[in-house]
């Protein structure tokens, strides 16, 4: 027990299925892996792979038919409002402010309100987004809606934080931006993220270590630790290591999408 | 002057105006009471409106149970529903006010049910995801979702709530415009007549324009992509 009390998030033989026209169809197949305390860990696979049924079975929407979900060392499957959330759209609320999206969010983690109220306007502007705390989101671009979108789960008092392919909707050049923020940003608070994407370059220039999913129904393939150092360099894509490791998830990628490479 | 219509048959224009002003405090004491019947009518049918809406929203069995009953009631011509409303009430206000509830309160139930169904599903999702209660979901979701609808329940509302006190007072009453109305026609005085759907008109549209106040002062935060309003100047 001692020795997984370091696990922020920690999952074993998690499996679901749904059935559809009386068949069963299996989306996760006895997954285990753990997030650990500060750790930036990345799960990437085709799409299909049931990556958003996780997030599901973690943030206790939904039930898995059989395994465990731990946070903070806890057992929580099923069990809501243990995780912070930073969804593929931004999701912030049109008919509040950006600065009350944030503090709105944190009185529900069960922060106080003026304490919340607080925080939100302080961080804002740290972030440099002090001067549209008082605006509708509307009047934000994308990238600026998923900062305040990232702020709000950052700021949640929660043991882990899931992001759910965040940056998917993002151009690319935005995206490229956003990536160097969200790793600088990361990197002062070093909080435990479970993060989600499709991209390969995304995963090997943010995370610690990285899981390779499979096809539905989704197994684990591999277990990459990145090795590169932190702080992290935002150039860390021109690494010889960085363009063998690409390959390498890229191999396995295509060999999890189907039998075609025999 | 070109096709001979008589005075009695229609007015001028400025036939009516002075008449009014001649009639100007009589007018007003019976408009003043039909403003009054139909706010309190249309207060007690919008409180009853937003609790049915929240009641088949948050129950579900309920509105299944409950809403064919409430269209029956809906489909009674108001004008077959009021005299037996007097029979079973007698003349005091109790008949006209439900009346007036029984029209003001389905437009804003169903207009804001329907609100309440529609709050975006990334949104739900997505408190959801972070753990926050039915309670939390009904207040920081679904509640601000539906009031865009509800002011369009409200609008209609306002239209048709003026519209039923006239036919209220109409069917029993010593007062109001509605009373007016069957004083001076049955008098053939087309020009009184005249004058009561004047104040009718100035009444309804005075109501559909607090509404729509009410609606811009409440709902704020909408893109003003259409007509530029509402721009912000610093």
């Amino acid at each position: 027990m001692s020795e997984t009390s370091s696990a922020k998030l920690e999952l074993t033989g998690v499996s679901k299925s749904y059935s559809r026209d009386r068949k069963r169809h299996p989306v996760l197949d006895r997954l285990s892996l753990r997030v650990g305390e500060g750790e930036f860990v990345t799960l990437i696979g085709p799409s299909g792979s049931g990556k958003s049924t996780l997030f599901r079975l973690i943030g206790g929407v939904e039930l898995p038919d059989e395994g465990s979900i731990r946070i903070d060392g806890k057992e929580t499957t099923g069990e809501r409002g243990h995780i912070s959330y930073m969804p593929q759209q931004a999701s912030l609320f049109p008919w509040l402010s950006v600065a009350a999206n944030i503090s709105s969010a944190l009185t529900t983690a069960g922060i106080r309100a003026d304490e919340a109220k607080r925080l939100a306007s302080e961080w804002l502007g740290r972030i440099g987004l002090g001067d549209v705390a008082r605006e509708y989101p509307h009047v934000l671009s994308g990238g600026m809606q998923q900062r305040v979108s990232f702020l709000r789960a950052l700021l949640m008092p929660r043991a882990v934080m899931c992001l759910d392919e965040p940056f998917a909707a993002l151009d690319a050049l935005t995206r490229a931006e956003m990536q160097a923020w969200l790793l600088r940003l990361w990197e002062e608070e070093r909080r435990s993220v479970l993060f989600v994407t499709h991209s390969i370059e995304e995963a090997l220039t943010l995370s610690d270590r990285i899981y390779v999913l499979s096809r539905a129904p989704a197994r684990i393939l591999k277990e990459i630790r990145v090795p590169f150092s932190r702080p992290r360099r935002e150039d860390v894509w021109k690494e010889p290591e960085f363009v063998g490791l690409k390959q390498e998830v890229l191999e396995l990628l295509g060999e999890g999408a189907g039998a075609s490479r025999g | 002057m070109a096709f001979d219509v008589k005075p009695y048959v229609l007015p001028s224009p400025w036939t009516i105006a002075s008449y009014m002003g001649e009639n100007a405090s009589r007018l007003w004491d019976q408009m003043w009471f039909t403003l009054r019947l139909a706010l309190k009518g249309m207060g007690l049918g919008v409180a009853i409106g937003i609790l049915a809406a929240l009641l088949f929203h948050l129950i579900p069995g309920v509105r299944a149970a409950l809403s064919p009953i409430i269209i029956i009631t809906q489909n009674i011509p108001t004008i077959a529903l009021g005299p037996l409303l007097i029979v079973w009430f007698g003349f005091g206000l109790m008949p006209k006010l439900i009346l007036l509830v029984l029209v003001c309160f389905f437009p804003v139930a169903w207009s804001m049910l329907a609100g309440l169904g529609q709050a975006a599903p990334h949104l739900r999702e997505y408190l959801s995801m972070i753990g926050a209660s039915r309670w939390e979901i009904l207040r920081r979701l679904e509640l601000p979702a539906s009031l865009p609808s509800f002011f369009t329940g409200l609008k209609l509302t306002a239209t048709y709530g003026v519209t039923a006190a006239i036919v209220a007072e109409w069917l029993g009453s010593s007062e109001g415009i509605g009373h007016y109305i069957v004083l001076k026609s049955k008098g053939y005085d087309t020009v009184g007549v005249f004058s009561a759907i004047v104040c009718i008109v100035a009444l309804a549209l005075a109501f559909y324009g607090a509404a729509a106040l009410l609606e811009r002062l409440v709902i704020r935060w909408r893109p003003s992509a259409s007509g530029g309003k509402g721009g912000r100047s610093e």
